[in-house]
């Protein structure tokens, strides 16, 4: 048996690679069984989905706590998520990453993969969408599928979920993958800088988890601690701001779904601020902007 | 025989389309919506002859569902959670009119605080209302309990409606290899639903459900009482018959696991099932005398099925993914009171609520307090929390 844990954001198709990859491996003969483990249900949100795959029919419903493999679709979770957490010594980490294998940094130093599968997903489908590049680069880095499984697979998946053509895009989007994965051993030592989760005893809890702001060694709970949660790492395109263009309408400030822009300035000298530490590049702003002010860029 | 890989919530709703429903009636809710949305791209891809009505409430949904059955076509839904509470006064009308809709439930936990992931709070409140309940462990099983429920929902002996039971995620968005049964099999295995006790005809007037004087209805309750009790028999001879075309045997009530010669057993539902047969098999094979029993009817209760069980071994422990507040998990209620007069210990184990993993070293837990009662004849607690921060297990 081996088991593979996969590290992606809400929106990037973490759970349908999971799925493909178990697909695939059926198509060889093995039983395999994919499922998610959804945290807060949104889009650039950390989430996480899981591939077991045995000769024998597998029994275990658990979550994976030592998976042989990682897949990490967005190498800026490596910074926020321990994501070689509990992976086997023996274990791969693939990473969706433009750097070489020797330049990653894990918790531990293990066998390593690198693919730059947002270029790949950008070039083969015009998203930066990853899940179906990164399975390529799984196959190319561990031969535990072949890549004409990994394309069945996606087919099988994808094709039910998204339809034969665009299934057939990401059906490419694997093969093109496949061929520039590079092999190699990441650095290892790196301490992730997450902070522990406030795990009280049941005791300590405030009753039926009715919550005041408190702080806790953990960091702040309760209302307005969303500032602790820097959520801009989640995108992968930034609002370019262009003050001379802008009208002040505040058209992007009423859209924002995360009030991450703020006015600034008095009377003419009135301005707009982005705050990127918050903003996780859902391009609503630019969308709205009438004046074409602000521009998404990667 | 065709095999794939899909999610419990595929395996939902191609059953329902296998068993050719007439009439689909529902309302969206995760972790049940792809369940309704697959059965709405098989009715809209000319598939699936059925009537499917998208709903504006869970409450409407399962209204539609009893007046639908009640001109005696086949009706299907689905709901999880709170979707299943907002239905609760329904539930009764299908129950007392004997109409036997079929609709699996995906076990979600009941708000508060808000949650999606898995537990029993929502299906095991609905226990008195008239309706079957099965308790599933994997995919194949989604398949092949949807289509059976129909089955024994529909014997003339029972015309009861069934939950079929799934855990949130765990089998709803889970994939894994699922043998499809053949059209031509399902159609010999369950034919067309004909009722006579319960049809709406403008032709052959009938009233179903008036109002009725206390002259009537404590009849009315014997008569579900009985038809349940009828569905015990029921239940075995549909698992034998789906054994015979199909090969997979499930046992019927109750499913038991290595209990020959077992000093301690557990008694699970749903998917922890699973993972504890691989405890059982490392416990065995280190020489524990432990044993599974895998409860698949809630309702109707296999109370003598249990009491075999509890005949042969020294401890029984009873785990729930539910809790009846400071009376125990609803599992090990119904065991405890199938058990009365029984002298071997019986205690409760409690985890994986509101969704926690329910993890390998949990269920091992389990299985050492059972074992450690089985050895000391008495148990030091008979509900044991396990995995809950701050409580001692």
């Amino acid at each position: 048996m081996y088991e593979v844990r996969f590290h992606g954001r809400g929106g990037q198709g973490a759970v349908m690679a999971a799925q493909a990859l178990a697909s695939a491996a059926f198509q060889e003969g093995n039983y395999a069984v994919a499922f998610p483990y959804f945290g807060a249900e949104r889009r650039g949100a950390p989430v996480m989905a899981f591939t077991r795959v045995d000769k024998d029919k597998i029994f275990s419903k658990t979550l994976i706590y030592e998976p042989d493999y990682i897949v990490v679709l967005d190498d800026k979770l490596c910074g926020l998520v321990d994501v070689s957490d509990g992976l086997k010594d023996s274990g791969m980490a693939i990473i969706n990453s433009a750097e070489k294998p020797e330049d990653i940094k894990l918790g531990k130093a293990v066998k390593c993969a690198t693919v730059d599968a947002t270029t790949v997903a950008l070039e083969t489908l015009g998203q930066p969408i990853t899940n179906s590049a990164i399975l390529g680069a799984f196959a190319k880095a561990t031969g535990l599928v072949s890549i004409d499984s990994v394309v069945e697979g996606i087919m099988d998946i994808f094709g039910n979920r998204i339809g034969e053509r665009l299934a057939t895009k990401n059906a490419n989007a694997a093969k093109a993958a496949y061929e520039v994965t590079q092999v190699g051993t990441c650095q290892g030592g790196f301490e992730c800088e997450k902070a522990d989760k406030w795990l009280p005893g049941y005791d300590e809890l405030p009753l039926g988890l009715a919550t005041r702001p408190m702080e806790t060694p953990e960091g702040l709970v309760g209302p307005g601690s969303f500032v602790d949660n820097k959520t801009g790492s989640w995108k992968t395109f930034a609002p370019i701001y262009d003050p001379d263009k802008c009208i002040m309408c505040r058209m992007c400030w009423f859209y924002c779904p995360d009030g991450a822009i703020k006015e600034v300035g008095e009377g003419d000298a009135k301005t707009l601020e982005f705050h990127h530490e918050y903003c996780k590049g859902c391009g609503i702003c630019a969308n709205e902007c009438p004046k074409d002010a602000i521009k998404m860029e990667r | 025989m065709v095999k794939r890989v899909v999610t419990g919530n595929y395996a939902a709703a191609f059953a329902a389309m296998l068993a050719k429903v007439d009439v689909i009636a529902a309302y969206p809710i995760t972790p049940q919506t792809f369940i309704v949305e697959h059965l709405s791209e098989f009715v809209n891809d000319g598939l699936l002859d059925s009537a499917f009505m998208r709903c504006e409430s869970e409450h409407s949904a399962m209204s539609a569902c009893v007046a639908a059955s009640a001109t005696g076509v086949r009706t299907y839904t689905a709901t999880a959670s709170q979707g299943l509470a907002l239905m609760h006064e329904v539930l009764f009308i299908a129950g007392s009119a004997h109409l036997p809709v079929v609709m699996p439930v995906v076990n979600r936990t009941v708000a508060g605080p808000i949650g999606i992931w898995a537990e029993h709070n929502d299906t095991m409140p609905q226990r008195d209302c008239g309706w079957m309940q099965v308790y599933v462990e994997d995919n194949q099983e989604v398949m092949d309990m949807t289509i059976q429920a129909f089955k024994i929902a529909e014997d003339k002996r029972v015309l009861l409606p069934i939950m079929v039971c799934l855990d949130a995620f765990i089998l709803s968005h889970t994939v894994e290899p699922v043998d499809f049964p053949e059209q031509d099999k399902v159609d010999k295995f369950l034919p067309p639903y004909r009722p006579d006790h319960a049809v709406l005809d403008p032709k052959d007037p009938m009233i179903i459900g008036s109002f009725s004087p206390p002259e009537y209805i404590q009849e009315v309750r014997y008569q579900t009482d009985e038809t349940m009790r009828n569905a015990l028999e029921v239940v075995e001879e549909v698992n034998a018959e789906w054994a015979k075309e199909f090969g997979r045997d499930y046992g019927g009530l109750i499913e038991e696991y290595k209990t020959d010669g077992a000093d301690a057993i557990l008694i699970t539902l749903g998917t922890v099932t699973s993972t504890a047969r691989d405890i059982v098999d490392e416990y065995r094979a280190a020489g524990k005398k432990v044993g599974l029993v895998k409860l698949r009817f809630f309702r109707p209760y296999p109370t003598e099925a249990i009491r075999k069980v509890a005949s042969k071994c020294k401890a029984i422990g009873v785990y729930d993914r539910a809790v009846s507040f400071s009376a125990g998990g609803p599992s090990w209620i119904e065991a405890r009171n199938a058990l009365y007069g029984y002298t071997i210990p019986v205690i409760n184990v409690l985890a994986g609520l509101g969704g926690r993993d329910v993890t390998e070293p949990d269920i091992r837990l389990m299985f050492d307090k059972v074992l450690e009662a089985a050895e000391k004849g008495e148990a030091e607690n008979e509900i044991v929390w396990i995995g809950t921060r701050g409580v001692k297990p």
